[in-house]
């Protein structure tokens, strides 16, 4: 956790645990943040304009969830095109990574064109996809892959290539073919590195779906947030970033999950499940 | 110099190599020339011998990971030409695989070369008892120390079912303690599963203690310079390094080896 963690401290003081204490402090501090926002706004020392309450901010989060409802839509529509556009993404760029990584030649050539797209602001390109793909969903989820794809791509390519070269030479010893030294060592020594990269795809995703809306202001919620800011409707308009916020949240921890599961000899209680899992699976051993 | 050579009694040798020599970088470097010897089944030979003398050299090409450059070199009676079966490998790290736990990194050898039994899994489980790990069946190696690591190297090792075991250093990252404690264990075992073994060591007391021959091999070129018999039977006791013979042995590997060491 954090640094202070390490640093001891009596773990009781009038009847509260450090925990507790901790995050009533952490409360205090948030909620006075608010009330300073909130009094700033009132006594007309903030443009309410462009700095809205926090207390009509909260009022049109209830008016784009339940009265008027029309959030929803437009979250489902920014969702389903992260999802596509990551996926995409992801299986391009891992795909890509593998074959680069395996195959020296390819390497050595394509090497400076990765170097210049690397370079390159990929989000820049998005003009282009849109004149050639025209503008709808296509275009959108074009960009997404665009900008989510690199991450993957790259880390694949770098966990395939920087194999451990004494257990190349283990498995070539065991007389193992080129299939199973994929499967086995390979692959497996890849996934923690490919998930870093999965987990920076998905964040550009989010970032890439608001600028294909942005660009194309039809539905999402990034149109939802540029029809709002120029309305002046600044309350929604923050309701919506709010949302974005705690979406992007959610996602971190989801990955976070995921990666936890998926590369599980990285943690402990990852090694503890799956131990427990193959002793199950095996039975008994004794002879 | 070669005294099994000169007697090559290719029925009871389970390794013969004959002039067998390794050069790399097209000649520029010779790792290895001209060595010759014949290795008895269900002996122990230790290779001992300053940095750069070929002991790597040699065993990789009896492993069939690298091919010779010249002469001849069989195990079985087979040339070697490629990794074969029969010749198990263990190195100096323990190049485990992180996302196996023990057991299963113990029948990595078996799956590369066929479908898992329930036989095998036991089989394994055993072995790493044998190795004295009787309770870390479901650890992943991150969980285990340095000299477990090893260990369940060597139960890799035992689960090839190969009769030719080369080691290479395969406790010389370890502490003293748990180093001599492993080269005792695995005396007990190597003759338990009566295995032909090639053990190399930077430590000469060490190749004495283990081996019924001990190549000295020199560098630059890395060659044999001599094979030393020891005489005592294994398994033996760690006190017979403070006998009188074990020490002339000694001093007569280190004469052979002299300013290096
Ligand atoms: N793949 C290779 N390419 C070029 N030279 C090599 C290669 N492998 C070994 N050599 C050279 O061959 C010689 C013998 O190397 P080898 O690894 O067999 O020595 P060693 O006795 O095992 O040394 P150490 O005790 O340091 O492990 C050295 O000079 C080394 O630099
Ligand atoms: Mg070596």
């Amino acid at each position: 956790m954090s640094v202070h963690d390490a640093i001891p401290m009596p773990e009781q003081r009038g009847g509260l645990s450090l925990r507790k204490r901790r995050l009533i402090i952490h409360a205090s501090i948030f909620l006075g943040l608010i009330a300073l926002w909130e009094i700033c706004s009132r006594l007309g020392w903030l443009d309410p304009l462009f700095y809205p309450r926090p207390s009509s901010i909260l009022h049109s989060f209830w008016l784009i969830y339940f009265q008027n409802a029309n959030v929803w839509y437009h979250l489902y529509t920014t969702m389903v095109l992260v999802l596509a556009g990551f996926i995409g993404g992801s299986i391009l760029g891992i795909g890509l990574g593998a074959l680069v990584g395996f195959n020296a030649v390819i390497r050595r050539f394509l090497k400076p064109y990765v170097i210049v797209l690397e370079a390159t602001p990929r989000i820049a390109v998005a003009p282009l996809l849109i004149a050639a793909l025209g503008f709808g969903a296509s275009s959108k989820i074009a960009i997404i892959v665009l900008v989510c794809f690199f991450a993957p791509f790259i880390n694949t390519l770098s966990g395939v290539v920087n194999v451990n070269e004494e257990r190349l030479e283990l498995f070539r010893s065991l007389g193992a073919s080129k299939m199973q030294t994929l499967r086995k060592l390979v692959l497996p020594d890849a996934v923690p590195v490919i998930m870093a990269g999965e987990r920076l795809a998905l964040t550009a995703a989010l970032s890439g779906a608001l600028v294909a809306e942005f660009i194309q202001r039809d539905k999402g919620i990034g149109s939802l947030i540029l029809v709002y800011s120029r309305n002046l409707n600044m309350a929604s308009a923050f309701a919506c970033i709010f949302t974005l916020t705690i979406l992007g949240f959610l996602i971190f921890r989801g990955m976070e999950w995921l990666d936890h599961r998926i590369a599980y000899w990285k943690n402990e209680a990852g090694m503890e499940r799956v131990a427990a899992k193959r002793a199950a699976q095996m039975g008994d051993l004794n002879v | 110099m070669n005294v099994m050579a000169s007697q090559p009694s290719k029925t009871d040798s389970v390794v013969g190599a004959q002039g067998l020599g390794k050069t790399f970088g097209g000649g520029a470097v010779v790792a290895l020339e001209d060595a010759s010897f014949d290795i008895r089944p269900g002996s122990f030979v230790s290779l001992v011998g300053p940095s750069g003398c070929g002991k790597s050299t040699l065993l990789r090409l009896i492993a069939g990971l690298i091919e010779r450059t010249s002469g001849n070199l069989q195990v079985h009676g087979k040339e070697v030409t490629d990794p074969r079966t029969d010749v198990g490998m263990m190195f100096q790290k323990a190049t485990l695989l992180d996302w196996r736990t023990a057991v299963e990194n113990v029948l990595l050898p078996t799956e590369v070369s066929r479908a898992v039994t329930k036989e095998d899994q036991k089989n394994a489980a055993e072995l790493l008892r044998m190795v004295g790990l009787k309770d870390f069946l479901f650890a992943f190696p991150s969980q285990l120390s340095g000299g477990m690591q090893q260990r369940v190297a060597l139960a890799r090792l035992l689960q090839t079912g190969a009769d030719v075991l080369l080691l290479d250093e395969p406790f010389g990252a370890l502490d003293e303690f748990t180093r001599e404690r492993l080269n005792v264990e695995l005396m007990r075992i190597v003759k338990e599963v009566q295995a032909t073994t090639l053990f190399v060591t930077h430590n000469i007391a060490e190749a004495i203690f283990l081996a019924d021959q001990v190549f000295v091999m020199t560098p630059r070129p890395g060659r044999i310079a001599k094979i030393v018999d020891v005489p005592f039977d294994r398994p033996r006791p760690l006190s017979i390094q403070t006998s009188p013979e074990f020490n002339t042995l000694v001093a007569e590997v280190r004469d052979i080896l002299g300013e290096d060491h």
